[in-house]
């Protein structure tokens, strides 16, 4: 085989390895670090429009509209305040709206940390983790009786929970500190009060939604309300054996939010209507009522802020790495010098020395920008893992194939621009004075 | 139509910028190289025999006069022409050799292939050749790993690779000891010939004077406008004629 142009660059790399692995490194940071925000972004919202599905409001006691999506949707934790039964039926028949759904839910206990959703059937047969997408059970059939539990697809994987297998609620979740929401912990021991009187069986295991609701649980209300008055009238009275449904009072029949979407034409994401009724809802003030995708929206605007900082950083670490190469490179300049004239001898014109060096810094931005992308790949993986554990936010860890070209194409031009000033070295190189022997 | 010569000058003067017009380091009424001809031209340290090597090269750009190279004018060449005549046309040797460092021996033959018009499916077989018949039984090792002998070796295969029709060496013994600088100039001899090559190798070591069929005193280039074997006397005295002045 002959020589090429890219023996020469390839050559001019490998010398120097040390030099070039660490501009390549810092390249790779830099466009990896701007992929994954980017990416997030796009993700991010993905992720934050799944969770709310196709409800068009959320009713909960919270303080505030965004955290109550933040805590009835994405289980970012257990809502503190509840709703009496009473409400939900004056919200749900009481106001004669054309409800096309009006489901309560009430949160606040766990399995080995994962939240539990206590609902109606319901939240299967109407309500939709992401519009147009129905649920799907991957075994089994969603609970109709009693203690019978559900658990998402996340669940399933994290705990290896099957068919049939018998589960005991734990009251709070476990590791948040939030965990005294209806009840109380053990006071002597001071650990999450586990309700041990009353095993749950689980009957279905979800498909992957890609929403926050993949790792929850969902069971029925009433066996929620049973398993929490049986351990107030335990506390009430030691020698209290069984509770049923005939035992609770109304204390007992609490929600912590409805899930709410106005009866809208076939076809229709959305209902003419639905501002009025979000207008009249608002003015009971005993209730939180929140637009989950306005609130989404909200949020996004100001976390947006937050990014664009982020990304503006971002971009000055890869106009560094510029720098970084146009250094690199030109502090090589002078040890290239006599190469560059030995070439010039053999017949290498000053234009094709320029692009040499400049391809040279080209391939290092192409090299980096493809070191960032699986850089990026293994950072978006963190971050997914990270946001589903801590907001329950699921993201996908797949990178925006539009932004990675972007910064792949931009790394490069990056690059050859950085190499412009130390091609322009070699191309004034000159020949007869680094030919003569050194010293 | 007859064949140019390999080189051929006319009126060729340089000088410095800053130097004194009437002082030129480089200073040839004329002077003529046949095809495949080898010619010594002898002269003092600083006399400007490199300038001139570098000149007839087209690295340098005199103040007046012309170098012919196959019946080119050099100079008339501008830019990427000239560089791509100079890498077809004339080979050059350097007293330390100027191997591409961090290149095996035959990358180092490869590279004035690059430009050369020969096709490149046959580069290598080319460089091997020439390396297999120079003596280099390692041909992918790095020259800095290489001996001195060899790295002239490769230097010297480097130089005839492109089948040249000049090959321009400066020096190319100084740095060797006699016995070396003998073989090395048999090498080079040698190699031009089996190329067909004519050699202009400059040196201040007058012992050298015969070996070549034509030994010319560069200092007496200035005052006798062509000289050949027949008329130059291998004087010891080269300060004959002052004027000379230190470039290197």
């Amino acid at each position: 085989m002959a020589m090429t142009d890219f023996t020469i660059i390839s050559r001019s790399l490998t010398s120097r390895w040390f030099s070039t692995v660490t501009t390549i490194l810092t390249v790779a940071v830099a466009v990896a670090l701007m992929i994954v925000l980017l990416s997030m972004r796009t993700a991010g919202q993905d992720a934050f429009q799944r969770g709310a599905g196709n409800m068009h409001m959320l009713v909960s006691a919270e303080d505030s509209a965004l955290v109550a999506v933040l805590n009835s949707v994405f289980y970012a934790s257990a809502p503190r305040r509840a709703i009496p039964w009473s409400k939900y039926l004056e919200i749900s028949e009481g106001l004669r709206i054309p409800w096309e759904f009006a489901i309560p839910n009430q949160q606040g206990d766990s399995y080995r940390g994962f939240p539990v959703l206590a609902t109606t059937e319901e939240f299967f047969t109407k309500f939709q983790p992401h519009p147009g997408q129905e649920w799907s059970f991957r075994d089994g059939r969603p609970f109709e009786r009693p203690f019978e539990v559900v658990i998402g697809s996340e669940v399933a994987q994290g705990t290896a929970l099957r068919l049939g297998d018998e589960i005991f609620l734990t009251h709070g979740i476990e590791d948040s500190r939030q965990r005294r929401i209806f009840g109380r912990t053990d006071e002597t021991t001071m650990t999450p009060h586990v309700h041990d009187d009353y095993a749950y069986r689980v009957v279905g295991i979800l498909e992957r939604t890609g929403s926050p609701h993949d790792r929850a649980l969902f069971t029925d209300l009433l066996s929620t309300w049973v398993i929490h008055a049986h351990d107030v009238r335990r506390a009430e009275d030691p020698s209290v054996r069984m509770t049923t449904e005939a035992d609770l009072r109304d204390a007992d029949r609490l929600i912590t939010g409805i899930y709410l979407r106005v009866g809208t034409r076939p076809g229709r994401a959305m209902s003419a209507g639905q501002q009025q009724v979000y207008d009249m809802l608002r003015r009971d003030t005993t209730i939180t009522v929140a637009d989950p995708h306005f609130e989404i929206q909200r949020l996004f605007r100001i976390v947006s802020n937050i990014d664009q900082v982020f990304i503006g950083m971002a971009g000055v670490v890869l106009l560094s790495s510029g720098i970084a190469i146009m250094l690199a490179l030109y502090n090589t300049m002078e040890q290239r010098r006599r190469q560059i004239a030995i070439l010039r001898v053999l017949g290498c014109s000053r234009p094709r020395v320029f692009g040499l060096v400049l391809t040279e810094s080209a391939l290092i931005g192409l090299l980096g920008a493809l070191a960032g992308v699986v850089f990026a790949f293994i950072g978006m993986i963190v971050v997914a893992e990270l946001m589903k554990q801590t907001l329950g936010l699921v993201i996908e860890p797949r990178l925006e194939p539009v932004w990675t070209f972007v910064m792949v194409m931009a790394s490069i031009l990056l690059a050859a621009l950085a190499g412009l000033i130390p091609a322009a070295a070699a191309y004034r190189t000159a020949v007869v004075a680094h030919l003569r022997p050194l010293g | 139509m007859t064949t140019p010569p390999a080189l051929d000058i006319h009126e060729l003067r340089f000088r410095y910028a800053g130097m004194p017009s009437t002082d030129p380091v480089v200073d040839i009424p004329s002077l003529k190289l046949d095809r495949a001809e080898q010619m010594l031209l002898n002269g003092r340290s600083g006399s400007g025999k490199s300038t001139l090597l570098y000149l007839i090269a087209g690295l340098m750009e005199p103040q007046g006069g012309q170098v012919l190279i196959n019946g080119k004018n050099v100079h008339q060449l501008q830019g990427e022409k000239r560089d791509l005549f100079r890498g077809r046309t004339i080979g050059m040797i350097f007293q330390t050799f100027n191997l591409l460092q961090g290149f095996t021996a035959l990358e180092n033959v490869l590279a004035a292939l690059m430009f050369s018009d020969l096709p490149p499916q046959h580069h290598r077989e080319r460089a091997t050749a020439l390396l297999d018949s120079l003596g280099i039984d390692r041909p992918n090792q790095f020259v800095e790993r290489l001996s001195i002998g060899q790295q002239q070796r490769v230097a010297v295969a480097r130089a005839v690779a492109c089948e040249p029709t000049l090959v321009l060496a400066d020096e190319p013994t100084a740095s060797l000891d006699p016995e070396n600088a003998d073989a090395a100039m048999d090498l080079i001899l040698n190699a031009c010939i089996e190329t067909g090559a004519a050699l202009l190798c400059t040196s201040h070591d007058p012992s050298l004077a015969s070996r070549f069929g034509r030994c010319v005193d560069l200092s007496r280039l200035r005052v006798e406008p062509e000289l050949d074997s027949t008329t130059l006397e291998m004087s010891t005295d080269r300060t004959r004629r002052d004027g000379g002045t230190t470039i290197d």
